[in-house]
Protein backbone atom coordinates (compact mmCIF):
# COMPACT_ATOMS: atom_id res chain seq x y z
CA UNK A 1 0.00 0.00 0.00
CA UNK A 2 2.12 2.89 -1.17
CA UNK A 3 1.03 6.43 -0.41
CA UNK A 4 2.05 7.62 -3.85
CA UNK A 5 -1.17 6.55 -5.53
CA UNK A 6 -2.96 8.48 -8.21
CA UNK A 7 -6.09 10.53 -7.58
CA UNK A 8 -8.30 7.94 -9.28
CA UNK A 9 -7.02 5.22 -7.02
CA UNK A 10 -7.62 7.43 -4.03
CA UNK A 11 -11.18 8.24 -5.14
CA UNK A 12 -11.84 4.55 -5.62
CA UNK A 13 -10.49 3.83 -2.19
CA UNK A 14 -12.65 6.45 -0.49
CA UNK A 15 -15.71 5.31 -2.42
CA UNK A 16 -15.09 1.74 -1.37
CA UNK A 17 -14.64 2.50 2.34
CA UNK A 18 -17.46 4.99 2.63
CA UNK A 19 -19.67 2.74 0.53
CA UNK A 20 -19.02 -0.14 2.86
CA UNK A 21 -19.75 1.98 5.92
CA UNK A 22 -22.96 3.29 4.34
CA UNK A 23 -24.22 -0.16 3.34
CA UNK A 24 -23.53 -1.35 6.84
CA UNK A 25 -25.67 1.30 8.52
CA UNK A 26 -28.37 1.60 5.86
CA UNK A 27 -30.70 -0.59 7.97
CA UNK A 28 -30.42 1.95 10.79
CA UNK A 29 -30.95 4.90 8.44
CA UNK A 30 -34.01 3.14 7.01
CA UNK A 31 -35.30 2.62 10.54
CA UNK A 32 -34.96 6.34 11.29
CA UNK A 33 -36.69 7.36 8.03
CA UNK A 34 -39.51 4.88 8.59
CA UNK A 35 -40.07 6.11 12.12
CA UNK A 36 -41.11 9.57 10.88
CA UNK A 37 -43.03 8.50 7.77
CA UNK A 38 -46.83 8.54 7.39
CA UNK A 39 -48.22 5.03 7.85
CA UNK A 40 -49.36 4.42 4.24
CA UNK A 41 -45.82 5.06 3.05
CA UNK A 42 -44.43 2.67 5.68
CA UNK A 43 -46.60 -0.10 4.28
CA UNK A 44 -45.91 0.82 0.67
CA UNK A 45 -44.57 -1.90 -1.61
CA UNK A 46 -42.01 0.43 -3.15
CA UNK A 47 -39.41 1.96 -0.85
CA UNK A 48 -39.73 5.67 -0.36
CA UNK A 49 -36.49 7.24 0.82
CA UNK A 50 -37.84 10.76 1.03
CA UNK A 51 -41.14 10.73 2.89
CA UNK A 52 -43.78 13.13 1.59
CA UNK A 53 -44.25 14.46 5.11
CA UNK A 54 -42.54 14.11 8.44
CA UNK A 55 -44.77 12.95 11.25
CA UNK A 56 -44.26 12.24 14.91
CA UNK A 57 -47.56 10.42 15.33
CA UNK A 58 -45.82 7.01 15.70
CA UNK A 59 -43.81 8.27 18.65
CA UNK A 60 -46.92 9.75 20.26
CA UNK A 61 -48.77 6.53 19.57
CA UNK A 62 -45.99 4.49 21.13
CA UNK A 63 -45.80 6.67 24.24
CA UNK A 64 -49.59 6.40 24.61
CA UNK A 65 -49.67 2.65 24.31
CA UNK A 66 -46.45 1.58 26.00
CA UNK A 67 -44.54 2.79 29.11
CA UNK A 68 -41.49 3.58 27.06
CA UNK A 69 -39.82 5.88 29.58
CA UNK A 70 -40.38 3.34 32.33
CA UNK A 71 -38.47 0.76 30.25
CA UNK A 72 -35.74 3.30 29.74
CA UNK A 73 -35.51 4.10 33.44
CA UNK A 74 -35.55 0.40 34.34
CA UNK A 75 -32.78 -0.39 31.86
CA UNK A 76 -30.75 2.45 33.26
CA UNK A 77 -31.17 1.26 36.84
CA UNK A 78 -30.27 -2.34 36.02
CA UNK A 79 -27.17 -1.31 34.08
CA UNK A 80 -26.04 1.16 36.70
CA UNK A 81 -26.53 -1.35 39.50
CA UNK A 82 -24.64 -4.05 37.61
CA UNK A 83 -21.79 -1.67 36.81
CA UNK A 84 -21.40 -0.45 40.39
CA UNK A 85 -21.54 -3.92 41.94
CA UNK A 86 -19.14 -5.27 39.34
CA UNK A 87 -16.61 -2.54 40.05
CA UNK A 88 -16.74 -2.94 43.82
CA UNK A 89 -16.68 -6.72 43.92
CA UNK A 90 -14.15 -7.18 41.13
CA UNK A 91 -11.72 -4.60 42.52
CA UNK A 92 -11.18 -6.60 45.70
CA UNK A 93 -11.04 -9.94 43.92
CA UNK A 94 -8.62 -8.71 41.26
CA UNK A 95 -6.40 -7.07 43.88
CA UNK A 96 -6.30 -10.28 45.84
CA UNK A 97 -5.45 -12.37 42.78
CA UNK A 98 -2.99 -9.96 41.22
CA UNK A 99 -1.18 -8.21 44.05
CA UNK A 100 -1.32 -10.49 47.08
CA UNK A 101 0.78 -13.55 47.56
CA UNK A 102 -1.20 -16.48 48.79
CA UNK A 103 -0.80 -20.05 47.76
CA UNK A 104 -3.12 -21.35 45.07
CA UNK A 105 -4.23 -17.95 43.80
CA UNK A 106 -3.41 -18.79 40.19
CA UNK A 107 -5.31 -22.05 40.33
CA UNK A 108 -8.26 -20.23 41.89
CA UNK A 109 -8.11 -17.64 39.12
CA UNK A 110 -8.12 -20.33 36.40
CA UNK A 111 -11.12 -22.01 38.01
CA UNK A 112 -13.01 -18.72 38.35
CA UNK A 113 -12.26 -17.95 34.72
CA UNK A 114 -13.56 -21.29 33.47
CA UNK A 115 -17.08 -20.00 34.13
CA UNK A 116 -16.55 -18.07 30.93
CA UNK A 117 -17.49 -21.27 29.16
CA UNK A 118 -20.77 -21.52 31.04
CA UNK A 119 -22.99 -19.02 29.25
CA UNK A 120 -24.99 -17.95 32.22
CA UNK A 121 -28.24 -17.61 30.28
CA UNK A 122 -28.49 -21.37 29.83
CA UNK A 123 -28.63 -21.60 33.61
CA UNK A 124 -31.84 -19.63 33.47
CA UNK A 125 -34.15 -22.42 34.74
CA UNK A 126 -32.24 -23.19 37.97
CA UNK A 127 -31.30 -19.51 38.29
CA UNK A 128 -34.99 -18.65 38.14
CA UNK A 129 -35.68 -20.81 41.21
CA UNK A 130 -32.57 -19.60 43.06
CA UNK A 131 -33.53 -15.98 42.50
CA UNK A 132 -37.13 -16.76 43.43
CA UNK A 133 -36.04 -18.38 46.70
CA UNK A 134 -33.91 -15.34 47.47
CA UNK A 135 -37.03 -13.23 46.96
CA UNK A 136 -35.37 -11.28 44.17
CA UNK A 137 -37.65 -12.22 41.28
CA UNK A 138 -38.93 -9.16 39.43
CA UNK A 139 -36.34 -6.91 41.05
CA UNK A 140 -33.38 -5.27 39.35
CA UNK A 141 -31.06 -7.20 41.69
CA UNK A 142 -32.12 -10.40 39.92
CA UNK A 143 -30.40 -9.21 36.77
CA UNK A 144 -27.63 -7.04 38.22
CA UNK A 145 -26.19 -9.56 40.68
CA UNK A 146 -25.53 -12.42 38.23
CA UNK A 147 -24.08 -9.89 35.77
CA UNK A 148 -21.63 -8.72 38.42
CA UNK A 149 -19.71 -12.01 38.48
CA UNK A 150 -18.82 -12.19 34.80
CA UNK A 151 -15.33 -13.72 34.51
CA UNK A 152 -14.41 -11.17 31.85
CA UNK A 153 -14.53 -8.35 34.44
CA UNK A 154 -12.18 -10.19 36.77
CA UNK A 155 -9.83 -10.98 33.91
CA UNK A 156 -9.70 -7.38 32.74
CA UNK A 157 -8.93 -5.83 36.12
CA UNK A 158 -6.50 -8.54 37.21
CA UNK A 159 -4.60 -8.20 33.96
CA UNK A 160 -4.30 -4.46 34.53
CA UNK A 161 -3.38 -4.73 38.22
CA UNK A 162 -0.72 -7.35 37.58
CA UNK A 163 1.16 -5.04 35.22
CA UNK A 164 1.41 -2.15 37.69
CA UNK A 165 5.06 -1.84 38.84
CA UNK A 166 5.58 -2.82 42.47
CA UNK A 167 7.99 0.01 43.44
CA UNK A 168 5.32 2.43 44.64
CA UNK A 169 3.61 -0.29 46.54
CA UNK A 170 6.84 -1.42 48.21
CA UNK A 171 7.55 2.12 49.34
CA UNK A 172 4.04 2.42 50.70
CA UNK A 173 4.38 -0.87 52.49
CA UNK A 174 7.57 0.31 54.20
CA UNK A 175 5.62 3.35 55.33
CA UNK A 176 3.22 0.92 56.95
CA UNK A 177 0.31 1.10 54.55
CA UNK A 178 -2.11 -1.80 54.63
CA UNK A 179 -3.76 -3.40 51.65
CA UNK A 180 -6.83 -1.18 51.75
CA UNK A 181 -4.74 1.98 51.62
CA UNK A 182 -2.47 0.61 48.89
CA UNK A 183 -5.54 -0.31 46.90
CA UNK A 184 -7.20 3.06 47.40
CA UNK A 185 -4.17 5.34 47.05
CA UNK A 186 -2.00 3.51 44.54
CA UNK A 187 -3.76 0.79 42.56
CA UNK A 188 -7.13 2.41 41.85
CA UNK A 189 -5.79 5.83 40.78
CA UNK A 190 -3.45 4.34 38.17
CA UNK A 191 -6.10 1.92 36.94
CA UNK A 192 -8.68 4.47 35.85
CA UNK A 193 -8.42 3.49 32.15
CA UNK A 194 -9.18 -0.11 33.08
CA UNK A 195 -12.15 1.05 35.17
CA UNK A 196 -13.44 3.10 32.26
CA UNK A 197 -13.20 0.09 29.98
CA UNK A 198 -14.84 -2.18 32.52
CA UNK A 199 -17.67 0.25 33.23
CA UNK A 200 -18.43 0.75 29.54
CA UNK A 201 -18.30 -2.96 28.83
CA UNK A 202 -20.58 -3.98 31.69
CA UNK A 203 -22.98 -1.11 31.08
CA UNK A 204 -23.40 -1.99 27.41
CA UNK A 205 -23.62 -5.67 28.24
CA UNK A 206 -26.37 -5.17 30.85
CA UNK A 207 -28.16 -2.55 28.75
CA UNK A 208 -28.61 -5.13 26.00
CA UNK A 209 -29.10 -8.22 28.16
CA UNK A 210 -32.13 -10.14 26.96
CA UNK A 211 -32.48 -13.85 27.71
CA UNK A 212 -32.17 -13.79 31.49
CA UNK A 213 -34.09 -10.52 31.87
CA UNK A 214 -36.96 -12.12 29.97
CA UNK A 215 -37.08 -14.84 32.61
CA UNK A 216 -36.36 -12.78 35.71
CA UNK A 217 -38.38 -9.63 34.95
CA UNK A 218 -41.83 -10.92 34.06
CA UNK A 219 -43.91 -8.30 35.81
CA UNK A 220 -44.70 -5.46 33.41
CA UNK A 221 -43.56 -2.72 35.81
CA UNK A 222 -39.94 -3.93 35.89
CA UNK A 223 -39.43 -4.63 32.19
CA UNK A 224 -36.24 -3.30 30.67
CA UNK A 225 -35.98 -1.82 27.19
CA UNK A 226 -35.24 -5.04 25.24
CA UNK A 227 -38.02 -6.92 27.04
CA UNK A 228 -40.46 -4.06 26.65
CA UNK A 229 -39.78 -3.74 22.93
CA UNK A 230 -40.51 -7.42 22.54
CA UNK A 231 -44.12 -6.69 23.51
CA UNK A 232 -44.40 -4.77 20.22
CA UNK A 233 -43.72 -8.01 18.37
CA UNK A 234 -46.23 -10.07 20.29
CA UNK A 235 -49.13 -8.09 18.84
CA UNK A 236 -51.13 -10.09 16.30
CA UNK A 237 -51.14 -7.34 13.68
CA UNK A 238 -47.72 -6.19 12.53
CA UNK A 239 -47.37 -2.45 13.10
CA UNK A 240 -44.05 -1.62 11.50
CA UNK A 241 -44.56 2.11 12.00
CA UNK A 242 -44.87 1.66 15.76
CA UNK A 243 -42.06 -0.89 15.82
CA UNK A 244 -39.66 1.39 13.97
CA UNK A 245 -40.54 4.34 16.19
CA UNK A 246 -39.85 2.20 19.28
CA UNK A 247 -36.63 0.79 17.84
CA UNK A 248 -35.45 4.24 16.86
CA UNK A 249 -36.15 5.70 20.30
CA UNK A 250 -34.43 2.74 21.93
CA UNK A 251 -31.40 3.29 19.72
CA UNK A 252 -31.19 7.04 20.30
CA UNK A 253 -29.41 6.91 23.71
CA UNK A 254 -26.81 4.52 22.35
CA UNK A 255 -26.35 6.69 19.28
CA UNK A 256 -25.89 9.90 21.26
CA UNK A 257 -23.49 8.30 23.73
CA UNK A 258 -21.55 6.72 20.89
CA UNK A 259 -21.23 9.98 18.99
CA UNK A 260 -19.91 11.72 22.10
CA UNK A 261 -17.76 8.98 23.59
CA UNK A 262 -16.90 6.91 20.51
CA UNK A 263 -13.20 6.69 21.31
CA UNK A 264 -13.79 5.56 24.86
CA UNK A 265 -16.47 3.06 23.92
CA UNK A 266 -14.26 1.44 21.29
CA UNK A 267 -11.15 1.33 23.45
CA UNK A 268 -13.23 0.05 26.37
CA UNK A 269 -14.71 -2.72 24.28
CA UNK A 270 -11.29 -3.45 22.89
CA UNK A 271 -9.73 -3.84 26.32
CA UNK A 272 -12.49 -6.08 27.60
CA UNK A 273 -12.68 -7.86 24.30
CA UNK A 274 -9.11 -9.06 24.28
CA UNK A 275 -10.62 -11.67 26.49
CA UNK A 276 -14.22 -12.28 25.70
CA UNK B 1 -7.44 -4.30 58.63
CA UNK B 2 -4.16 -2.47 58.11
CA UNK B 3 -1.91 -5.40 58.80
CA UNK B 4 1.70 -4.32 59.01
CA UNK B 5 2.51 -7.99 59.12
CA UNK B 6 4.04 -9.22 55.92
CA UNK B 7 3.88 -12.92 56.55
CA UNK B 8 1.93 -14.99 54.08
CA UNK B 9 -0.58 -16.31 56.56
CA UNK B 10 -2.09 -12.88 57.15
CA UNK B 11 -1.94 -12.29 53.42
CA UNK B 12 -3.80 -15.51 52.78
CA UNK B 13 -6.60 -14.57 55.14
CA UNK B 14 -6.95 -11.05 53.80
CA UNK B 15 -6.59 -12.34 50.26
CA UNK B 16 -9.45 -14.76 50.69
CA UNK B 17 -11.50 -12.09 52.43
CA UNK B 18 -11.02 -9.76 49.47
CA UNK B 19 -12.01 -12.55 47.11
CA UNK B 20 -15.09 -13.49 49.09
CA UNK B 21 -17.75 -11.12 47.67
CA UNK B 22 -16.90 -12.05 44.09
CA UNK B 23 -16.65 -15.70 45.03
CA UNK B 24 -20.11 -15.70 46.61
CA UNK B 25 -21.72 -14.13 43.54
CA UNK B 26 -19.77 -16.50 41.30
CA UNK B 27 -20.80 -19.57 43.27
CA UNK B 28 -24.40 -18.53 43.69
CA UNK B 29 -25.11 -17.33 40.15
CA UNK B 30 -22.65 -19.19 37.92
CA UNK B 31 -21.77 -22.52 39.53
CA UNK B 32 -24.61 -23.50 41.85
CA UNK B 33 -27.19 -23.23 39.02
CA UNK B 34 -25.36 -25.96 37.09
CA UNK B 35 -25.68 -28.44 39.95
CA UNK B 36 -29.14 -27.24 40.88
CA UNK B 37 -30.20 -27.50 37.26
CA UNK B 38 -29.05 -31.11 37.16
CA UNK B 39 -30.97 -31.75 40.38
CA UNK B 40 -34.14 -30.20 38.95
CA UNK B 41 -33.74 -32.24 35.77
CA UNK B 42 -34.03 -35.45 37.82
CA UNK B 43 -37.45 -34.46 39.13
CA UNK B 44 -40.93 -33.91 37.86
CA UNK B 45 -40.47 -30.37 39.07
CA UNK B 46 -43.43 -28.66 40.63
CA UNK B 47 -42.66 -25.11 41.79
CA UNK B 48 -45.46 -25.03 44.38
CA UNK B 49 -46.02 -28.65 45.51
CA UNK B 50 -44.28 -31.99 45.71
CA UNK B 51 -41.60 -32.71 43.13
CA UNK B 52 -41.23 -36.48 42.75
CA UNK B 53 -37.83 -37.90 41.83
CA UNK B 54 -37.95 -39.46 38.37
CA UNK B 55 -34.33 -40.36 37.68
CA UNK B 56 -33.34 -39.83 34.09
CA UNK B 57 -36.91 -39.90 32.77
CA UNK B 58 -36.69 -36.31 31.57
CA UNK B 59 -33.64 -37.18 29.52
CA UNK B 60 -35.03 -40.40 28.02
CA UNK B 61 -38.22 -38.54 27.13
CA UNK B 62 -36.17 -35.90 25.36
CA UNK B 63 -34.16 -38.48 23.46
CA UNK B 64 -37.36 -39.95 22.07
CA UNK B 65 -38.76 -36.52 21.23
CA UNK B 66 -38.26 -35.44 17.62
CA UNK B 67 -38.61 -31.81 18.62
CA UNK B 68 -35.47 -32.11 20.76
CA UNK B 69 -33.40 -33.58 17.92
CA UNK B 70 -34.77 -30.94 15.58
CA UNK B 71 -33.73 -28.19 18.02
CA UNK B 72 -30.28 -29.74 18.44
CA UNK B 73 -29.83 -29.89 14.68
CA UNK B 74 -31.05 -26.30 14.25
CA UNK B 75 -28.63 -25.12 16.92
CA UNK B 76 -25.68 -26.60 15.06
CA UNK B 77 -26.90 -25.42 11.64
CA UNK B 78 -27.20 -21.90 13.01
CA UNK B 79 -23.78 -22.10 14.67
CA UNK B 80 -22.20 -23.49 11.50
CA UNK B 81 -23.39 -20.41 9.61
CA UNK B 82 -23.07 -17.73 12.26
CA UNK B 83 -19.63 -18.45 13.71
CA UNK B 84 -17.61 -18.43 10.44
CA UNK B 85 -19.57 -15.38 9.26
CA UNK B 86 -18.97 -13.38 12.44
CA UNK B 87 -15.28 -14.25 12.57
CA UNK B 88 -14.60 -13.81 8.85
CA UNK B 89 -16.38 -10.45 8.67
CA UNK B 90 -14.73 -9.27 11.87
CA UNK B 91 -11.28 -10.20 10.60
CA UNK B 92 -11.91 -8.84 7.10
CA UNK B 93 -13.07 -5.49 8.49
CA UNK B 94 -10.11 -5.32 10.86
CA UNK B 95 -7.70 -5.95 7.97
CA UNK B 96 -9.48 -3.44 5.75
CA UNK B 97 -9.27 -0.75 8.42
CA UNK B 98 -5.60 -1.52 9.05
CA UNK B 99 -4.72 -1.08 5.40
CA UNK B 100 -6.99 1.96 4.90
CA UNK B 101 -4.31 4.53 5.75
CA UNK B 102 -6.82 7.35 5.75
CA UNK B 103 -7.40 10.05 8.31
CA UNK B 104 -11.13 9.39 8.59
CA UNK B 105 -10.79 5.69 9.31
CA UNK B 106 -12.42 6.24 12.71
CA UNK B 107 -15.69 7.14 10.98
CA UNK B 108 -15.66 3.90 9.00
CA UNK B 109 -14.79 1.97 12.13
CA UNK B 110 -17.61 3.63 14.05
CA UNK B 111 -20.15 2.78 11.35
CA UNK B 112 -19.09 -0.85 11.17
CA UNK B 113 -19.11 -1.16 14.95
CA UNK B 114 -22.32 0.68 15.76
CA UNK B 115 -24.82 -2.18 15.17
CA UNK B 116 -23.22 -3.99 18.11
CA UNK B 117 -24.67 -1.33 20.41
CA UNK B 118 -28.26 -2.10 19.38
CA UNK B 119 -30.19 -4.44 21.62
CA UNK B 120 -31.39 -7.73 20.27
CA UNK B 121 -35.03 -6.65 20.11
CA UNK B 122 -34.17 -3.72 17.88
CA UNK B 123 -32.02 -5.95 15.67
CA UNK B 124 -34.76 -8.56 15.36
CA UNK B 125 -37.60 -6.09 14.76
CA UNK B 126 -35.57 -4.07 12.26
CA UNK B 127 -34.51 -7.07 10.18
CA UNK B 128 -37.95 -8.64 10.23
CA UNK B 129 -39.07 -5.36 8.61
CA UNK B 130 -36.19 -5.23 6.12
CA UNK B 131 -36.83 -8.84 5.09
CA UNK B 132 -40.63 -8.64 5.01
CA UNK B 133 -41.74 -10.29 1.74
CA UNK B 134 -44.21 -7.46 1.00
CA UNK B 135 -42.83 -4.19 2.34
CA UNK B 136 -39.20 -5.12 3.05
CA UNK B 137 -36.54 -3.24 1.11
CA UNK B 138 -34.19 -6.19 0.75
CA UNK B 139 -36.61 -8.41 -1.22
CA UNK B 140 -37.62 -5.30 -3.18
CA UNK B 141 -34.11 -4.54 -4.37
CA UNK B 142 -33.40 -8.21 -5.09
CA UNK B 143 -36.49 -8.18 -7.31
CA UNK B 144 -35.37 -4.88 -8.82
CA UNK B 145 -32.12 -6.38 -10.09
CA UNK B 146 -34.02 -9.25 -11.65
CA UNK B 147 -33.89 -12.09 -9.14
CA UNK B 148 -36.73 -13.65 -7.24
CA UNK B 149 -35.98 -13.45 -3.54
CA UNK B 150 -36.81 -16.33 -1.21
CA UNK B 151 -39.17 -15.64 1.65
CA UNK B 152 -36.18 -15.38 3.98
CA UNK B 153 -37.83 -15.79 7.36
CA UNK B 154 -40.75 -18.00 6.28
CA UNK B 155 -38.85 -20.64 4.38
CA UNK B 156 -37.54 -23.63 6.36
CA UNK B 157 -34.42 -23.81 4.19
CA UNK B 158 -33.48 -20.14 4.45
CA UNK B 159 -34.56 -19.14 7.93
CA UNK B 160 -31.49 -20.26 9.93
CA UNK B 161 -28.85 -18.94 7.51
CA UNK B 162 -30.81 -15.67 7.35
CA UNK B 163 -30.81 -15.29 11.13
CA UNK B 164 -27.09 -16.14 11.09
CA UNK B 165 -26.46 -13.32 8.59
CA UNK B 166 -28.40 -10.90 10.75
CA UNK B 167 -26.38 -11.98 13.79
CA UNK B 168 -23.18 -11.41 11.82
CA UNK B 169 -24.32 -7.90 10.91
CA UNK B 170 -25.05 -7.24 14.56
CA UNK B 171 -22.02 -8.84 16.22
CA UNK B 172 -19.05 -8.78 13.85
CA UNK B 173 -18.17 -5.20 14.78
CA UNK B 174 -17.24 -6.44 18.21
CA UNK B 175 -14.84 -9.04 16.79
CA UNK B 176 -13.50 -6.38 14.45
CA UNK B 177 -12.47 -4.23 17.42
CA UNK B 178 -10.86 -7.18 19.18
CA UNK B 179 -8.99 -8.29 16.06
CA UNK B 180 -7.88 -4.74 15.39
CA UNK B 181 -6.19 -4.64 18.79
CA UNK B 182 -4.46 -7.90 17.90
CA UNK B 183 -3.36 -6.65 14.49
CA UNK B 184 -1.96 -3.45 15.96
CA UNK B 185 0.17 -5.53 18.31
CA UNK B 186 2.02 -7.08 15.36
CA UNK B 187 5.26 -5.11 14.88
CA UNK B 188 5.43 -3.19 11.60
CA UNK B 189 9.04 -4.29 11.14
CA UNK B 190 7.84 -7.80 10.34
CA UNK B 191 5.87 -6.49 7.37
CA UNK B 192 8.63 -4.14 6.31
CA UNK B 193 11.33 -6.78 6.29
CA UNK B 194 9.15 -9.29 4.48
CA UNK B 195 8.29 -6.61 1.92
CA UNK B 196 12.01 -6.20 1.33
CA UNK B 197 12.14 -9.94 0.70
CA UNK B 198 9.52 -9.40 -1.97
CA UNK B 199 6.45 -10.73 -0.15
CA UNK B 200 3.13 -9.33 -1.41
CA UNK B 201 0.12 -8.58 0.80
CA UNK B 202 -1.35 -12.05 0.31
CA UNK B 203 1.86 -13.83 1.25
CA UNK B 204 2.23 -11.48 4.21
CA UNK B 205 -1.27 -12.36 5.35
CA UNK B 206 -0.56 -16.08 5.32
CA UNK B 207 3.02 -15.95 6.59
CA UNK B 208 2.78 -13.17 9.19
CA UNK B 209 -0.76 -12.05 10.05
CA UNK B 210 -2.52 -15.39 10.24
CA UNK B 211 0.13 -17.29 12.25
CA UNK B 212 0.48 -14.44 14.76
CA UNK B 213 -3.28 -13.96 15.04
CA UNK B 214 -4.03 -17.66 15.23
CA UNK B 215 -4.33 -17.95 19.03
CA UNK B 216 -6.64 -14.95 19.33
CA UNK B 217 -8.71 -16.04 16.32
CA UNK B 218 -9.14 -19.52 17.77
CA UNK B 219 -10.00 -18.10 21.14
CA UNK B 220 -12.54 -15.76 19.59
CA UNK B 221 -13.92 -18.77 17.72
CA UNK B 222 -14.49 -20.64 20.97
CA UNK B 223 -16.22 -17.70 22.62
CA UNK B 224 -18.37 -17.10 19.54
CA UNK B 225 -19.25 -20.78 19.58
CA UNK B 226 -20.24 -20.60 23.25
CA UNK B 227 -22.53 -17.65 22.55
CA UNK B 228 -23.77 -19.07 19.25
CA UNK B 229 -24.90 -22.39 20.71
CA UNK B 230 -26.98 -20.52 23.29
CA UNK B 231 -28.61 -18.06 20.90
CA UNK B 232 -32.20 -17.23 21.70
CA UNK B 233 -33.03 -13.54 21.35
CA UNK B 234 -32.69 -13.13 17.58
CA UNK B 235 -34.76 -16.25 16.93
CA UNK B 236 -37.42 -15.40 19.48
CA UNK B 237 -37.95 -11.93 18.03
CA UNK B 238 -37.65 -12.66 14.32
CA UNK B 239 -39.42 -16.00 13.88
CA UNK B 240 -40.36 -17.33 17.33
CA UNK B 241 -38.95 -20.65 16.11
CA UNK B 242 -40.97 -20.71 12.92
CA UNK B 243 -42.01 -21.51 10.31
CA UNK B 244 -43.25 -24.52 12.29
CA UNK B 245 -40.19 -25.47 14.29
CA UNK B 246 -37.64 -24.87 11.51
CA UNK B 247 -35.73 -22.28 13.51
CA UNK B 248 -36.39 -23.57 17.01
CA UNK B 249 -32.93 -23.75 18.60
CA UNK B 250 -32.18 -25.51 21.89
CA UNK B 251 -32.23 -22.38 24.03
CA UNK B 252 -35.65 -21.43 22.64
CA UNK B 253 -36.94 -24.98 23.09
CA UNK B 254 -35.74 -24.84 26.71
CA UNK B 255 -37.40 -21.46 27.29
CA UNK B 256 -40.71 -22.65 25.85
CA UNK B 257 -40.64 -25.95 27.71
CA UNK B 258 -40.25 -24.00 30.95
CA UNK B 259 -42.39 -20.92 30.50
CA UNK B 260 -44.99 -22.05 27.98
CA UNK B 261 -45.42 -25.73 28.90
CA UNK B 262 -44.30 -25.22 32.53
CA UNK B 263 -42.38 -28.49 32.36
CA UNK B 264 -39.46 -27.23 34.43
CA UNK B 265 -37.84 -30.65 34.94
CA UNK B 266 -37.56 -31.23 31.23
CA UNK B 267 -36.42 -27.66 30.57
CA UNK B 268 -33.68 -28.11 33.15
CA UNK B 269 -32.64 -31.30 31.37
CA UNK B 270 -32.33 -29.38 28.09
CA UNK B 271 -30.35 -26.69 29.87
CA UNK B 272 -28.02 -29.20 31.47
CA UNK B 273 -27.36 -30.90 28.15
CA UNK B 274 -26.71 -27.56 26.51
CA UNK B 275 -24.30 -26.75 29.32
CA UNK B 276 -22.55 -30.10 28.90
CA UNK B 277 -22.23 -29.64 25.13
CA UNK B 278 -20.90 -26.10 25.39
CA UNK B 279 -18.61 -26.62 28.37
CA UNK B 280 -17.09 -29.88 27.16
CA UNK B 281 -16.53 -28.58 23.63
CA UNK B 282 -14.93 -25.34 24.78
CA UNK B 283 -12.70 -26.82 27.49
CA UNK B 284 -11.63 -29.56 25.06
CA UNK B 285 -10.84 -26.97 22.39
CA UNK B 286 -8.86 -24.79 24.81
CA UNK B 287 -6.82 -27.83 25.87
CA UNK B 288 -6.52 -29.33 22.42
CA UNK B 289 -5.51 -26.11 20.71
CA UNK B 290 -3.15 -25.21 23.51
CA UNK B 291 -4.75 -21.87 24.30
CA UNK B 292 -4.06 -21.85 28.02
CA UNK B 293 -1.73 -18.87 27.60
CA UNK B 294 -4.70 -16.86 26.32
CA UNK B 295 -6.23 -17.18 29.76
CA UNK B 296 -3.48 -15.09 31.31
Amino acid sequence: MSTASGPIKSILKYTFYYGLALIWIIPIIWMAITAVKPTPEVMSFTPNWLPSAITFEHFRDLLDKRPFFLWLANSFQVSLLATVITIVVTTFAAYSLARMKWRGRNVVFAILLSAMFIPWEINSIPLFFIVKDLGLLNTFWAVALPLSALPVSLFLLRQFFINIPTELEDAARIDGCGHLRILWHIIIPVSLPAYGALAIFIFVFSWNEFFWSLVALQRSGVRTMPIGLKTLVAASDIQYDLMMAGSFMATLPALIIFLVLRRHVISGISMAGVQR
Amino acid sequence: MTSKNENTKADTIIGLLFLLPYLILWLLFAIAPVGYGFYISLHKWNPIGQSPFVGFDNYTQLFSNDRFWNALENTFIYAAWAIPLILALGLAFALLLKSAKMSTVAIIEGALFFPYLLNVSVVGILWAFLLDPNVGILPYYIRAIGFSPPDFLNSPAYVLPTIAFVSAWWLCGYRMIVFRAGLNAIPDELYESSALDGAGPIRQFFSITLPLMKPSILFAAILTLVAGLCTLGQVLIMTNGGPGTSSEVLALFMYRTAFESFNFGQAAAIGFMLFAIVFVISIALVKFLGLKSELG
